[in-house]
């Protein structure tokens, strides 16, 4: 057992107001500079849609992820021959159209226009060339459903429904979307880390998040082609690839990450899973039905004294095993089940993980007001306004097994929650829903408590990261005492 | 040791003694024969028979170690010489210094005692060539009929008017006009056998070009130079009109090749979609 830790995530979507918070925050901590105008670490995607950059999860058009041939995993859009023939050209990356052209207004036309018989109008102006351009296309271009006869409509998860379903998805009576926030997932097993022919990624030993060495790129932007997440980006201005880094100078200093401390929703929940690292490939082999459960397999119970020794033995500081204890993630995923990785058919197991949404009871307009579908207790699930097939390609690699668990067990909660406040449902009946769900009565009762009632100590267990003893191992932390300081960066500018 | 040291320099002056006499003979076949006989007529530059006794022996030995020096001195011998050579300037020959001008002298004068030097040169006669003669030039130029010696066919570096298709190389000048430029069937002939620019001459020192292979090369530049063969700029816009066209079709097998290649996504959705909704 070769024991690591990973600062993981999961975020419930059911609280997902789709504000776009998270994404501006980032935006102004990171992706403000030249080059990265059009970068969003963090976005905010409308399901169904088809996101940013367009149709990423088509991975017949964007060659992302990898593939499993028999016995052994390759990477879809490279191989170490194919490298050296594509070193200049990859064949598989999104255009700046599939992004989208970042654009500003030029507001001064507003003042400097001419008379006319028309208010002037701030034009706008491509970020890239300088020149007016015609907007065509946006980073949340489809949010909340729009252009979606075109953009909806082709969204990736929608393969399987029948015609009958992708029609009633979009009726009036029955129209439904939720958001799908996105950040780098940090996965355990990356494709971007694989294909860098330079071997500037790399998933950082102590934490597992996935960085991107500045120094060390070429551009030869492998990673954009091979990440199936399309959260690699390349600068333009600089020349080099970005990607998420988790925050890590706030993480480091015991803060969430802007994204995760600006949520409105109070969505994100983020703490560190321990997991066995000698079983990643063998796992990532496996057949698409079986990845949910094999990746739940590799993390491990952090209060197993086997694995605490094996932990003690890899390096990992108690303190760091105290956290993984604590950790809201390991709850989500391992104990209750309720949150699944995206698209793990995508074979990189990512390490941020979703709670699907409960959607809304399908309900129609009927002669005394609206009146729901079923009063069956669990009925409604597939009857649900999202249908199944849609959040099972999403979330279960086309498997409904494991997304019909989670919203069992979902309504289950909330039929016990409203049977000691509301009243209107007995409390056996709730009971038994629980059981029938694979739960209990403390069970649902934490999970009330962690989804509604809590605090950012609950939501953002992060450990001690122990900066100070990883950087020893590289060079010596006494190496200025006594000297005459760090010197200026950059000098001062004085003056009058 | 010491003893040897004192008789080395001796012995040298020893050994060079007959030894120059030959030196000065290959020297002059290597560098001069291709514009200079000795008793053969005038080439591109004069019969050198008895030049000794025509011209002051120093100014000779200054003259020829910088021909070009005693044109800019104004020097009227050798302008009159320029003007009998039709503007040709003797080149600058490399490593010619005041002995080896001194040796070349001596040799001359010797060969200019014999009843026939060896440097009389080639003597073709003005017969007008025959058609066959041509003919068989053109195949040697064009690599039909390879050189005796194992020299490169002529077309690889040069072309003439007249061959047709894409023309012969560009790398060495045009000789269509070569003839004229020689002067006549003798000078070309000279030059032939002993080609004097750096180009031919690292090519062809060790694979000479045969008697036999130069009268039909003499024809036919004769031919060409008197307008023989057709213009030489068709073949150029020939040539051109290939490269274009060969640059489209590997253009087009290249599209055709890749025709599946990652383009773009949200482009085509698009327009897809609106098609489908008859928007367009």
């Amino acid at each position: 057992m070769n024991v690591r830790s990973q600062i993981s995530m999961v975020f419930h979507l059911d609280k997902c107001i789709g504000c776009h918070t998270c994404s501006i925050a980032c935006k102004n901590i990171w992706t403000d500079r030249n080059g990265t105008e059009y970068m969003w670490w963090n976005n905010v995607e409308t399901k169904p849609g088809t996101g940013y950059p367009t149709a990423w999860e088509d991975q017949n058009k964007y060659n992302g992820g990898w593939a499993a041939d028999g016995s052994r995993l390759r990477l879809k859009s490279t191989s170490k021959t194919q490298t050296v023939f594509n070193i200049f050209h990859n064949p598989s990356m999104p255009t700046m159209d599939d992004y989208y052209e970042p654009w500003t207004y030029d507001y001064q036309h507003l003042f400097n226009a001419p008379e006319g018989p028309d208010q002037p109008t701030a034009r706008p102006i491509s970020m890239v060339t300088g020149e007016p351009i015609n907007v065509e296309s946006g980073p949340n271009w489809d949010d909340d459903l729009s252009g979606s006869p075109i953009y909806a409509a082709n969204d990736p998860n929608l393969a399987g429904l029948s015609e009958e379903e992708k029609a009633q998805l979009s009726a009036i009576e029955r129209l439904v979307f939720f958001y799908f926030p996105r950040i780098c997932n940090h996965c355990l097993n990356p494709a971007c880390v694989a294909s860098c022919p330079s071997g500037a990624l790399y998933k950082r030993g102590e934490d597992g998040i996935v960085l991107l060495d500045q120094t060390r790129c070429r551009a030869w932007r492998a990673c954009i082609s091979a990440c199936p997440y399309k959260k690699v980006f390349f600068n333009w201005s600089t020349g080099k690839s970005e990607k998420c880094i988790l925050c890590f100078p706030r993480v480091e200093t015991g803060q969430a990450p802007a994204c995760f401390h600006s949520c409105v929703g109070r969505i994100r929940y983020l703490g560190v899973l321990l997991y066995d690292a000698g079983g990643i490939e063998r796992m990532a082999r496996l057949p698409e039905e079986e990845l949910v459960e094999a990746q739940r397999s590799l993390v491990l119970d952090p209060t197993d004294p086997q694995v605490i020794a094996a932990a003690r033995k890899s390096g990992i500081h108690d303190a760091v095993i105290e956290s993984a204890q604590r950790s809201p993630v390991y709850k989500f995923v391992k104990e209750w089940k309720l949150a699944l990785p995206p698209h793990v058919e995508f074979r990189t197991f990512p390490m941020l993980f979703y709670v699907p949404p409960l959607a809304p009871v399908m309900a129609n307009r009927g002669a005394t007001g609206v009146e729901n579908v079923s009063q069956d207790l669990f009925h409604d699930i597939d009857t649900a306004r999202v249908p199944m097939r849609f959040l099972a390609n999403l979330f279960g690699a086309g498997h409904e097994g494991k997304v019909r668990y989670t919203l069992r067990k979902q309504k289950a909660v909330r039929w016990y929650r409203r049977a000691l406040t509301v009243g209107d449902v007995g409390v056996d009946l709730a009971e038994r829903m629980l059981r029938e769900a694979d739960s209990n009565v403390e069970e649902a009762e934490a999970i009330y408590r962690l989804t509604s009632l809590c605090t950012v100590d609950d939501r953002y267990v992060i450990p001690p990261m122990y900066r100070e003893e990883a950087i020893e191992m590289m060079r010596d932390p006494l190496e200025h005492k006594q000297g005459v300081g760090f010197g200026l960066l950059r000098g001062p500018r004085r003056g009058m | 040791m010491k003893g040897v040291l004192h008789v080395a320099p001796l012995a040298v002056l020893v050994l060079a003694g007959p030894a120059m006499g030959q030196d000065a003979a290959d020297f002059f076949r290597q560098n001069c024969v291709s514009c200079h006989t000795i008793g053969g007529g005038r080439l591109s530059g004069p019969d050198l028979k008895n030049v000794t006794q025509r011209q002051d022996r120093a100014w000779l030995v200054q003259f020829i170690q910088n021909p070009q020096a005693a044109m800019d001195r104004g020097d009227p011998i050798a302008l009159r010489l320029r003007e009998e050579a039709r503007g040709v300037v003797m080149p600058r020959i490399v490593g010619m210094d005041q002995a080896r001008a001194e040796a070349l002298l001596n040799m001359i004068d010797a060969e200019s005692k014999l009843e026939k030097s060896q440097f009389v040169g080639l003597q073709i006669s003005d017969q007008p060539f025959t058609p066959a003669d041509i003919a068989q030039g053109r195949r040697i130029f064009t690599g039909d009929r390879p050189l005796a010696g194992g020299g490169p066919a002529c077309i690889s570096c040069h072309t003439i008017r007249g061959l047709g298709g894409l023309g012969g190389g560009f790398l060495a000048p045009d000789l269509t006009k070569v003839f004229e430029r020689m002067g006549s069937r003798a000078s070309l002939a000279s030059w032939l056998l002993a080609p004097a620019t750096p180009g031919m001459q690292a090519t062809f020192r060790q694979r000479a070009f045969t008697s036999e292979e130069i009268l039909p090369l003499v024809a036919l530049f004769e031919d060409t130079g008197r307008g023989g063969g057709q213009d030489a700029r068709v073949g150029n816009f020939v040539f051109l009109l290939f490269g274009l066209g060969g640059a489209a079709a590997a253009l087009v097998a290249f599209g055709f090749a890749w025709r599946w290649r990652f383009k773009a996504v949200r482009a085509p959705m698009v327009e897809a979609g609106r098609r489908v909704r008859g928007l367009v």
